[in-house]
């Protein structure tokens, strides 16, 4: 009995899901029948994740005669993909939950059932991949199957658009997915994953370096790694809330994980530059996905930029973790490959959490836009509790889960001296230096999330009116519990993650982790230590003390409630509140090198010859620096190249059968040759 | 039951709150309701280094929810009514009202459709202290009544100088 | 900067000791006026209500009600009758009832 007996249960758990969301799920009694079943697979998966993360690697199994695409369905379930498959069980959980008080059952909603089941067991196939055949026919499903999912309303011609970029870019992702698997396929001779790593050594240096390039780049693309990104703010806010949980929560994940598992098991090159550049792309977009988080006032454009952050920093982690083992720091290096995994379980449970929050505040408001929000903590006193410990998670404010995997990567990174090159202890302190900059607009940035809707008073009759009942809740709040029991379990977590990392790395952490009384040192027992579980207690206590002061010294006579103090203008209105742009105008002036905003404003007075005054209109907008002069000349590009193409295929069948016989002859000649 | 003799206590406790609460440390909140300035540039000088304000405990702040006192300037336009009564209710109490210069105190202007004239007719002052402007020892003295660190002269005064030399009376 | 420092501690603390002890300064202040009732007469006390910018004077039959309040210490009443009126010292004013400050003087003085 091993993890992968359980999988199979999952797997058949969805698939029946499938069958019964598209057969039933237009009808209520069908929606709650293929979520319960969806929740059970969920749970199925969760556990056998966490198992095999201690289990260690199962051996690879064909499961009978199955072939797919030509060739044997290869399965083996790793302990690296433990995590991912454990975090895949809890989101499918929660988006079970969130599912049936979300949907109204319409036409639909059956095909984008069996999509969402699909995609789920898509990528269990893909983490659960043994074959290079079975996981590249796993990954293509779950991009088509996530196609699916974000054009649930096909009707708004900005839902093709948002499902265009996600799927185009996915496509080119996959071919160069492809063309790292074929070339290792090609030199090692196999197929089989386990076979391609223990005959990596046949694999000569340059093609090394080729696969895992084009390998970086294609689940770059499938992460969010900057400037491959662009798909990310353009297919979240038009997919229904929970694809973008699972779009966020699961599928930029795999993403990260096709990247460790090129960089540490199936191509491990030899020298500090792929590492390098895996770290320096990894702060890159921590940096340019906060800053430009930080000039959205849609919550899900906004969270969909701060995913790339995280995937920034997740991938950050990992490019280290490869700088430090080829200088031989290995406990350092499966000390951060530790890091990242935490910070994918981490990230994949809050940024979960927050989009089915954004859901649930755009169904009862009706609006995606910050600035048309506020005093939603009022009105949605749940969700805004819900709400407040994702923000804190995401934050990386102590004692939530963000605070111990940023930590944990901070601590791997400040000790980049021990790698003995100055150029590369230099460039480790920048990528840390980055991340600081990124944590920093990171809370700033989460403060305006959370504060802008959730704070002060509605600033139209839209939040006003919003209202809690019928919302959503079981399913935020099962990754809520998730974000506190990852950040009060730490010791736990990072006990099963250090076996994990044996299995992966060779190298046994132990007590360079975890040296006893609930504390974590960073590989080192001369650095630093910290204990989570202490430090929760601190902080929970030290919150304690003002709040029972408070209680014992508040006056007994009771206190009279005045309206809020607005300067004493006589016509206040909720509208002359800090807004979402307001509040990060400051980063926009300061870093307007990268937004090159434009910036036009229109006065009454402008046109009226006597000068009176009226309205002022006002509109600035933050440049796409990246779909403006990267991919739009590329597009121009490959459009003249099919311009200059086209010619061939000129319908004038005369032509054809010249090309028939060219290459005939071609074949012949070749063949006599 | 005596109602007079209840609120005359109710009163004591009420100034020995205030005395012990503010006596030693103030905050103050100036409110211009239509004044020249000229009480604005005498209150502004209470900060200088010749009169400083700082080192009896008093001080200025600009929010109405950290203030103790609110000191009121100038005739009290009709424009101005929502807004004093908004600065008012924003103070938390106990808080005390003090009414500065000729014009809050309903000497210079009338009552017109355009000005109260009277700062009492809008808010519920506590202390007035006259002049035009009152300098800054004055509203140094005012203040102390206020908060009850010193004695008020006025009702001592008769302002009738029959004695041989000048000089006011007392 | 040490210069000024160096000036500023030769030329001692400036700053008053108001209300602990009396202020120099104070005597130099315009104050309010003192009225001698002897030499008040009705027409004197209708030329000072008549000439009273702030509307502080007002005569009812033999008594002059000055409001003490309303005075901006611009002394035309002086200027009308000097001898009448003499500058008061008085700047300590502030008052807790408004109607402690409005002052009644008797008219003592012979003559209309």
């Amino acid at each position: 009995m091993n993890p992968l007996d359980i999988l199979y249960g999952a797997a058949g758990a969805w698939l029946a899901a499938a069958v019964a969301g598209l057969l039933a799920g237009s009808w209520r009694p069908g929606l709650r029948a293929c979520c319960g079943l969806s929740a059970l697979a969920g749970a199925a998966a969760a556990a056998a994740g966490g198992w095999s993360l201690v289990y260690g690697n199962t051996p690879v199994v064909a499961p009978g005669p199955a072939t797919i695409a030509g060739g044997p369905l290869q399965l083996q379930m790793t302990s690296l993909a433990g995590v991912f498959v454990a975090l895949l069980g809890i989101v499918a959980v929660a988006l079970a939950l969130y599912v049936p008080r979300y949907h109204e059952p319409s036409r639909g909603t059956g095909v984008y059932l069996a999509a969402c089941n699909l995609a789920l067991l898509a990528c269990l196939a893909v983490l659960a991949a043994g074959g290079m055949v079975t996981f590249l026919v796993a990954w293509e499903t779950m991009s088509l199957a996530c196609y699916l999912i974000i054009l649930r309303h096909p009707r708004s011609g900005e839902t093709a658009r948002g499902a265009f970029w996600f799927l185009a870019l996915s496509e080119i992702g996959f071919l160069l997915i492809v063309a790292a698997f074929v070339i290792l396929s090609a030199k090692t001779h196999a197929t089989e994953l386990d076979m391609m790593a223990a005959r990596g050594h046949l694999v000569p240096g340059g093609w090394r370096a080729a696969a895992y390039l084009l390998a970086l780049a294609g689940f770059g693309f499938k992460a969010g790694l900057v400037p491959l990104h662009v798909w990310l703010p353009e297919a979240h806010p038009v997919a229904p809330a929970d694809g973008s949980a699972f779009l966020s929560g699961v599928v930029v994940k795999l993403g990260a994980y096709g990247i460790v598992l090129f960089a540490f098991r199936l191509v491990p090159v030899a020298g500090p530059w792929p590492g390098l550049v895996t770290m320096g792309a990894g702060a890159a977009s921590a940096a340019i996905g906060i800053l430009y988080a930080l000039a959205e006032r849609d919550i899900k454009r906004f969270l969909a930029y701060s995913t790339i952050e995280n995937t920034g920093i997740i991938v950050t982690a990992f490019g280290a973790a490869m700088v430090f083992r080829a200088y031989h720091q290995l406990a350092l290096s499966a000390f951060l490959l530790i890091a990242g995994l935490y910070h994918v379980a981490n990230h994949g449970c809050y940024k979960t959490l927050l989009f089915l929050e954004a859901g649930v505040v755009e169904h009862a408001t009706g609006t995606r836009d910050m600035d048309r929000l506020g005093g939603l903590v009022h009105r949605l006193p749940r969700s805004a509790v819900i709400a407040f410990v994702g923000t804190l998670g995401i934050a990386a404010l102590p004692p939530l889960n963000g605070f111990v995997s940023e930590w944990l990567i901070f601590q791997g990174l400040f000790q980049g001296f021990r790698t003995g090159s100055h150029l590369t202890a230099i460039l480790i302190v920048l990528a840390a230096a980055t991340l600081g900059l990124t944590g920093g607009l990171a809370i700033y940035a989460f403060v305006r999330g959370f504060g802008i809707p959730f704070l002060g008073m509605p600033r139209t009759r839209q939040a006003a009116a919003a209202r809690e009942t019928g919302q959503p809740v079981a399913g935020p709040a099962l990754l809520a519990v998730a974000c506190v029991a990852l950040a009060v379990g730490a010791p736990v977590m990072l006990a099963a993650l250090s076996r994990t990392a044996r299995t992966v790395t060779g190298t046994s952490l132990g007590p360079l982790l975890l040296p006893g009384k609930l504390t974590v040192i960073p590989a080192h027992a001369d650095f630093s230590a910290f204990s989570p579980t202490y430090l929760t207690i601190f902080l929970v206590a030290a919150c304690a003390v003002p709040v029972l002061v408070y209680l014992a010294g508040r006056p007994r006579a009771g206190s009279v409630s005045v309206p809020v103090w607005d300067g004493g203008m006589v016509s206040f209105r909720p509208r002359m509140q800090y807004s979402a742009m307001t509040f990060s105008a400051p980063t926009r002036v300061t870093f307007d090198a990268l937004y090159r905003p434009s910036v036009s404003v229109r006065r009454a007075s402008d046109d009226d010859p006597a000068g009176r005054s009226g309205p002022v209109h006002y509109e600035a907008q933050v440049t796409p620096v990246f779909e403006r002069y990267l991919y739009r000349p590329v597009v121009r590009a490959v459009e003249w190249l099919a311009d200059v193409i086209r010619p061939l295929q000129s319908g004038d069948v005369n032509l054809y059968l010249l090309y028939v016989f060219l290459v005939i002859l071609l074949a012949y000649l070749l063949g006599a040759v | 039951m005596n109602p007079g003799r209840d609120e005359a206590e109710a009163a004591r406790r009420l100034r020995d709150t205030i005395s012990t609460q503010f006596g030693r440390s103030l905050h103050i909140r100036t409110l211009d309701t239509g004044s020249c300035a000229v009480c604005e540039q005498e209150i502004r000088l209470l900060t200088a280094p010749h009169y400083d304000l700082h080192r009896l405990g008093f001080f200025f702040t600009p929010a109405p929810r950290h203030a103790d006192l609110l000191l009121v300037t100038g005739p009290m336009i009709r424009a101005f009514d929502v807004a004093a009564r908004k600065t008012y209710e924003a103070m938390p109490g106990p808080k005390v009202v003090v009414a500065t210069g000729a014009c809050a105190l309903g000497g210079v202007y009338p009552k017109d459709p355009f000005v109260h004239g009277n700062a009492g007719e809008v808010l519920p002052v506590d202390v007035w202290i006259p002049g035009c402007p009152p300098s800054p020892l004055a509203l140094l003295h005012g203040l102390g009544v206020a908060v009850g660190r010193l004695a008020e002269m006025t009702p001592g005064l008769t302002f009738i100088a029959d004695s041989a030399a000048g000089g006011g009376e007392a | 900067m040490p210069l000024w420092f160096a000036r500023g501690l030769r030329r001692g603390v400036v700053t008053t000791r108001y209300p602990a002890r009396p202020d120099e300064s104070a005597a130099w202040l315009p104050t309010p006026p003192a009225f001698r009732s002897r030499q008040l007469t009705r027409d004197v006390a209708d030329r000072m209500v008549a000439v009273c910018p702030a509307t502080a004077l007002r005569r009812r039959d033999d008594t002059l009600i000055f409001d003490v309040g309303a005075c901006t210490a611009c002394g035309r009443c002086a200027e009308t009758a000097p001898d009448a009126v003499a500058p008061s010292g008085e700047f300590e004013l502030a008052a807790t009832a408004r109607s402690a400050l409005i002052k009644e003087i008797p008219i003592r003085g012979g003559g209309r």
